[in-house]
């Protein structure tokens, strides 16, 4: 006879104040004597600017991922599970009469594949296909996605030739004319991912203040009754959650901390940390927190904004990233996009390590995600908007023969790609932006997409 | 001085199966009106499932385009994947064979597998995307199959509508080929459609005379002419269907042909009708006996005319990004 009563999905820790902290999948959520319930999948975009020196990013083979290219060398520890397509393009990124301003265009049609319109104030481009997935399943979850960037910018005026900021600063688009800006701030991302949703008054914030209280705090009553019904396994991976959310809570006071004593002047929210990689490692840990649990299938996040001219100094270049990559063939300047492009990908691989390490069933987390890492330009000297630099990484529910590098037909639209996951979400569409169909047969080992 | 002021000259596109050399001097002359900034070849098409002769049709593009560029591309080679590949005439594959004096081969096929090509109906969507208003035209020299998927696709057909002015078909025979896809064309192509039967090209071949003279005496190691003098037994006079279906597209307001308004059908038998009527939506070419020496030199100079490269106003790329990375073994 079944007694035990299966623990709910979408439980939550609650606390006093507005502390609410979704759980990770738990083997308690799997009703007794019924096979496991199955992992939901997920799926996130890491959109990096100003294209890829594509010399070092494409594979000079086909087939099996065995040497990585140069600039994808820090994601060598999981070449198994990535799928390297080749031969994907963005027609609408394209002048296709508009003229000059092709980072306006690649950035804001890259999820939409509909032809922006050019002007500064009558803003249009088409719902992302994140937004039609969200719209699909995004009531499954607490958040039906989350959008995150890393570069402050300003979403109004001309960032591109008479293209307005919303289409460089912005990946995900509600509406036609309602774009996603990204959160920032890992601070306002922290509240709203563990807060009740309900804002905290002026006293619940100093009194949290004063006593340095982490939110781990305020459920600590919860978390010990959940404890005590949990058996050895869950319990492991419930303290493991809960101190990943309480390093991410220590790195944001780090970082607000830092920020205080370096420029407190600083054109930044207040706990954006000065440092780019302690940025990305904490915005980055909280989606992988994100996603284990399961408070959103869908993440957008835009390393720095289409056409971003940031200096990375702590690699010992001054220029700024989009000047650099009109290169013009010199070899000092197309060195440093290398440099840079390597720099992206290795923050982005320490995100797929956090992933591939955080268990989920039987397999890890990365399993049952599609994360997507690419930009909406290829080679940036020409402006190119074919064979788009794009990865495909984890196996969206062990759907996906990863560990490949694949091309597919010259021309082939990135829509179709997108379709191929719109299917794996459970949020199928017959049609999407230029899409001519789906991309098939990336189930399928050592099968050409022709 | 400023450029890209105004519309630029109208947009050809060319959609054939290449059953015959016809097509490549129909290309030829395309590029020939280009020089003469009276087009620009938006794209030429392949409706033959054939590796060899997308590969072909490929070199002579880019042969015509010149390397890619910054800001100046070579669209992808398009061909069909499905249907009958048929057989590859000599004229397709024997210049590949022709050496530099160096050793190293004088054309370069950089066409090996179908994922080196890209699909035809998407290519026509695309390009048609970056066409003005009503500033461009198609000629068919084949069958219809890559316009009729590509007039499925979400908003082609209101596309065509907008982008271009008409669609000149060049024979019946190749037309018929694939008769749902002529069936489809007829009925819903949404511009004025012009047919040129075989009987225009059979009365005005196409002179050996001109590959021997006029194309190596305009540019050597024409790939046309090298083509066509392989394609069989020189001197032989080729038709000359899909060059005036060509000419017609671009030169419409020339007098070169008689043109009869009516109605074409597909019948039941596969067969194509014409039945004149002022009011009929489709219009039949044919041979004017006495602009038979105006139309032949049309043909000739325009064909064979001195290859001129796009403009472009920033330096080449050093690298041609289009590259066949090897299979892993």
């Amino acid at each position: 006879m079944i007694t035990k009563k299966a623990l709910p999905r979408r439980a939550f820790l609650r606390g006093v104040g507005t502390a609410a902290i979704g759980l990770p999948f738990l083997e308690a959520m799997a009703p007794a004597m019924t096979p496991a319930a199955k992992a939901p999948v997920r799926m996130a975009f890491f959109y990096v600017p100003n294209g890829m020196m594509m010399d070092s990013w494409n594979p000079t083979y086909e087939g099996k991922l065995t040497e990585m290219p140069r600039t994808l060398k820090p994601l060598d520890p999981f070449k198994e599970d990535i799928l390297h397509i080749g031969n994907l393009t963005h027609n609408t990124g394209r002048a296709l009469l508009d003229g000059a301003g092709d980072h306006g265009r690649c950035s804001g049609s890259y999820l939409t594949g509909i032809q922006v319109k050019k002007s500064l104030t009558e803003i249009k481009n088409g719902v992302s296909f994140d937004q039609v997935v969200a719209n699909k399943i995004g009531k499954e979850t607490r958040f039906p996605s989350l959008e995150l960037g890393m570069e402050d910018a300003r979403q109004a005026g001309d960032c591109d030739s008479g293209y307005a900021c919303a289409y460089t600063n912005n990946l995900a688009w509600r509406s036609e004319s309602q774009p996603l800006p990204p959160v920032l701030d890992p601070r306002a991302l922290f509240e709203r991912m563990f807060g009740s949703g309900q804002p905290m008054t002026p006293e619940e914030k100093a009194r949290q203040a004063k006593y340095r209280r982490s939110i781990l705090d305020f459920v600590s009553d919860d978390t010990r009754k959940l404890q005590s019904t949990l058996g050895p396994t869950d319990k492991r991976k419930l303290e493991e959650y809960l101190s990943s959310i309480r390093e991410v809570e220590r790195q944001i006071e780090r970082a607000e901390k830092d920020n205080a004593q370096i420029d407190p002047k600083m054109d930044k929210p207040y706990g954006v940390p000065a440092d780019f990689a302690e940025h990305f490692k904490l915005m980055s840990n909280m989606m992988a927190i994100a996603f284990q649990a399961d408070q959103t299938r869908i993440i957008t996040f835009l390393m720095t904004r289409e056409g971003s001219s940031r200096p990375y100094r702590e690699l010992g270049i001054p220029d700024g990233h989009h000047p650099l990559t009109h290169h013009r063939n010199q070899a000092d300047l197309m060195e440093k996009v290398r440099l840079i492009n390597t720099y992206h990908v290795q923050q982005f691989a320490s995100f797929v390590e956090k992933m591939k390490t955080t268990q989920e069933g039987d397999g890890s987390l990365l399993d049952n995600c599609m994360l997507i890492y690419g930009a909406g330009l290829s080679d940036p000297n020409a402006h190119l908007h074919e064979d788009l630099p794009t990865i495909l990484v984890g196996k969206g529910g062990n759907y996906f023969k990863t560990g490949r590098r694949v091309m597919a037909r010259r021309e082939t639209p990135m829509c179709n790609l997108f379709l191929t996951m719109m299917d794996r979400m459970g949020a199928p569409v017959d049609d999407f932006g230029d899409a001519n169909g789906r991309l098939a047969g990336m189930d399928l080992p050592g099968l050409d997409l022709a | 001085m400023q450029f890209g002021r105004g519309k630029p000259a109208a947009g050809a596109f060319f959609d054939s199966d290449f059953q015959s050399v016809d097509s490549l001097l129909a290309v030829a002359l395309l590029h020939g009106l280009q020089g003469k900034s009276e087009c620009r070849v938006a794209i030429v098409t392949v409706s033959r499932n054939n590796l060899k002769v997308a590969g072909y049709v490929d070199m002579v593009e880019r042969f015509y385009r010149g390397p890619a560029a910054v800001f100046a591309q070579v669209p992808p080679p398009g061909m069909i994947t499905t249907g009958d590949g048929g057989v590859v005439s000599p004229g397709l594959t024997e210049p590949f064979a022709k050496k530099k004096a160096d050793g190293s081969p004088l054309y370069a096929n950089r066409v090996a597998r179908v994922l080196d090509t890209g699909d035809p109906s998407t290519l026509i969507r695309n390009y048609l995307q970056a066409q003005y208003e009503k500033s461009s035209y198609f000629v068919l020299a084949g069958r219809a199959t890559n316009l009729a998927v590509a007039l499925d696709f979400k908003g082609v057909k209101d596309l065509v509508k907008e982008r271009s002015s008409h669609l000149v078909i060049a024979g019946v025979e190749s037309f018929l080929a694939d008769p749902w896809a002529a069936r489809k064309v007829l009925a819903e192509w949404p511009t004025p459609v012009t047919f040129v039967p075989d009987e225009v090209g059979k009365a005005i071949p196409f002179p050996a005379s001109a590959i021997e003279k006029e194309f190596p005496a305009n540019t050597p190691d024409h790939p046309v002419a090298a083509a066509y003098a392989a394609w069989q037994q020189m001197p032989y006079g080729a038709s000359t269907t899909a060059l005036a279906a060509a000419l017609y597209a671009t030169r419409q307001k020339e007098p070169y042909f008689k043109a009869e308004t009516g109605t074409v059908t597909v019948g039941a038998d596969g067969r194509l009708g014409f039945v004149a009527s002022a009011s009929g939506k489709h219009t039949q070419l044919s041979v004017d006996p006495a602009l038979k020496d105006k139309v032949l030199a049309a043909y000739v100079e325009l064909a064979s005319a001195k290859v001129v490269l796009p403009q472009r106003f920033r330096p080449p790329a050093a690298v041609d990004p289009v590259k066949v990375p090897p299979k892993q073994p």
